[in-house]
């Protein structure tokens, strides 16, 4: 806590004035852009490459959502369902997975730990650009181009490494007797894990959870990469497509832009408490 | 899940194998699908670069593919664009990350402070954060172009600009403008970051150093810049790895231009599987991308001892 009473000029300045301008420039920094864009998808087109420019939509029409969801070109419903679907799987296989991971490497004392969480952490530096070409060669093999499971199985080069990384700081910070009080009631170290472990760390496996799901929600280069049908899309590739194919239709991109922002934002706003702080646990330990 | 090993009640009287033992062999059965996957999906794809970066493979001249040696590496250290796509490297990492730290301390500074409606505040700057890349890229082409950019409108207004401005297809504003929407969208990790290490600080530290009649910028300096040093260096190692790596922004604003203006050797490496469908040199080009973040990491964590802080 600051803004403490001192004859300090600096200190009335930074608590008072100062506080509320800088308040409102970031503010402005961070949201202007996407007012911007907000604005745009609800003008018509006239509304849109009007000289001067126009600033508030006059009529207001959803007619830009309605095109970009529904068109043939660029079906955003399908696109949607995709994006869902291979961010919900991602999610749960790569909170299962590193759970049972993290644990391991949080509990068992065997050799090999610092060098497995360095392993974790190194992987964190590899350009995604590294993997694509390799790993298109090893989908095409294994005749999962244009499938779901090529994307989600890519996903986990990102995700389970990351996610490893923050669990066993969190379970770290659990402390041992708890299950090992369990395990002398009769629980397994499965049963331990499942009944005294997982509800202490939920709100650090929720935040890894979401990581997974915010990060593999915006994916590009594998999706563009790995599939190739219109249906196959999800909506990074599909917003990307809509840019290269035809001359830009600002109004639909622009509904295809907040279409594409609204899950992950509302996940966000309501979950960013928990985070937030599962993902800086890690950078603060130690 | 079936961990029979795991099952086994505790207090068995005497054990085929220890417990000990039987607990390592347990830690190593939950590792395995973790370690499945990551074998599939990074160490095996990246013993397969470099095994690329040994061919000739271009996707449509199959007639000559086969293995060149280190002929693809010798290419690219004659290869003049491969140098100014470092350089380009270097310029959108340093000015990028600068600017991300700047911006990302000053607003952890001002969301640290007590005010009315700093939740809210809090969650709706950290928002471009989350924001799904190509989506930021669109945004700023938007906000950037030329006639109906809101940018340039409100620069003529203000009197800034007498004229319109092609901002992402003039060579010389190209880089600055990918910058400054990089700058945007990692504006909070920084604040997310370094607002948490500010809330690590024990409040008496302070108490006592006003009681010592410390202004508040020597309280930031002696007290606050010290305690926040630890985050400081993990928070801007893994950005500068992480924004050298980073090709999304520039390949969809961009890819690269004009003139190479904006191309950094991610985006060259991208273009070269994409365009060219070049895959032995897109490989070599990758290869050497990842040396180069392995020198960098580990030359940074020694000089700066933040590997004690990591692990």
């Amino acid at each position: 806590m600051s803004g403490r009473r001192s004859g300090d000029l600096a200190e009335r300045l930074l608590g008072g004035p100062v506080l509320w301008a800088g308040l409102a420039l970031l503010v402005a920094f961070a949201l202007g852009p996407f007012l911007w864009v907000f604005l745009s998808s609800l003008k018509t087109r006239q509304e849109l490459y009007a000289t001067p420019l126009q600033y508030l939509p006059r009529q207001l029409t959803i007619g830009n959502y309605v095109d970009a969801w529904t068109s043939k070109l660029t079906p955003f419903s399908r696109f949607f369902a995709n994006s869902l679907w291979v961010s919900s799987v991602t999610m749960v296989a790569t909170t299962a997975i590193s759970v049972l991971a993290a644990y391991a490497l949080a509990r068992f004392g065997f050799g090999g730990r610092r060098v497995f969480l360095l392993l974790f952490l190194a992987t964190q530096m590899f350009p995604a650009v590294l993997l694509i070409a390799p790993l298109l060669s090893q989908w095409h093999a294994l005749g999962l181009l244009d499938t779901y499971q090529a994307l989600i199985y890519s996903n986990f080069s990102f995700t389970v490494p990351f996610t490893v990384w923050m669990l066993v700081g969190y379970f770290d910070s659990i402390p041992r007797e708890l299950e090992e009080s369990a395990m002398i009631d009769g629980c397994g170290r499965f049963g331990a894990l499942y009944r005294v472990i997982l509800p202490l760390a939920a709100p650090g496996i929720a935040a890894t959870a979401i990581f997974a799901f915010v990060s593999s929600w915006s994916e590009l280069l594998f999706a563009i990469t790995f599939t190739s049908q219109t249906e196959m899309r999800t909506l990074s590739a599909g917003l990307l497509f809509m840019v290269g194919q035809y001359e830009i239709q600002w109004g639909q991109l622009s509904a295809g832009v907040i279409i594409s922002t609204v899950p992950v934002a509302v996940l966000f706003v309501f979950l960013q408490r928990h985070l937030i702080h599962g993902l800086t646990a890690g950078a603060l330990k130690g | 899940m079936a961990y029979p090993e795991a099952t086994v009640a505790a207090p068995l009287a005497r054990p085929l194998i220890s417990r000990r033992t039987r607990d390592v062999l347990t830690g190593y059965a939950y590792l395995i699908p973790a370690a499945v996957c990551l074998g599939g999906t990074i160490a095996f794809p990246i013993l397969k670069a470099i095994h690329m970066s040994l061919y000739r493979h271009v996707l449509f001249r199959p007639q000559e593919y086969g293995f060149i040696g280190l002929g693809n590496y010798g290419r690219l250290l004659r290869d003049e664009v491969f140098w100014l796509t470092l350089w380009n490297s270097f310029i959108w990492v340093a000015g990028s990350v600068s600017l991300q730290f700047l911006g990302g301390f000053a607003a952890a500074l001002l969301l640290h402070q007590a005010f009315r409606g700093r939740a809210l505040v809090r969650t709706v700057t950290l928002l471009p954060w989350v924001i799904p890349g190509v989506v930021v890229a669109l945004v700023w082409e938007w906000l950037y172009q030329p006639n109906y950019g809101v940018i340039n409108d409100l620069l003529l207004r203000l009197g800034l600009l007498t004229e319109r401005v092609a901002w992402l297809s003039d060579p010389a504003l190209a880089m600055p403008a990918v910058i400054a929407t990089n700058v945007w969208r990692g504006v909070p990790f920084f604040a997310i970051m370094l607002l948490a290490g500010l809330q690590a600080i024990p409040d008496e530290l302070y108490e006592a150093a006003l009681v010592d009649g410390a202004s508040v910028l020597h309280r930031f300096w002696h007290i606050t810049l010290p305690l926040l040093r630890p985050i400081i260096v993990v928070a801007t190692a893994t950005r500068i790895v992480w924004t050298f790596n980073y090709a999304d922004l520039i390949f969809v604003m961009t890819s690269g231009g004009p003139a190479n203006a904006t191309q950094i050797t991610s985006t060259y490496t991208l273009l070269q599987a994409y365009s060219d469908l070049d895959f032995g040199y897109a490989a070599t080009l990758s290869v050497v991308l990842l040396v180069i973040m392995l020198v960098f990491t580990t030359a940074y964590l020694r000089v700066t001892r933040g590997i004690e802080s990591v692990a």
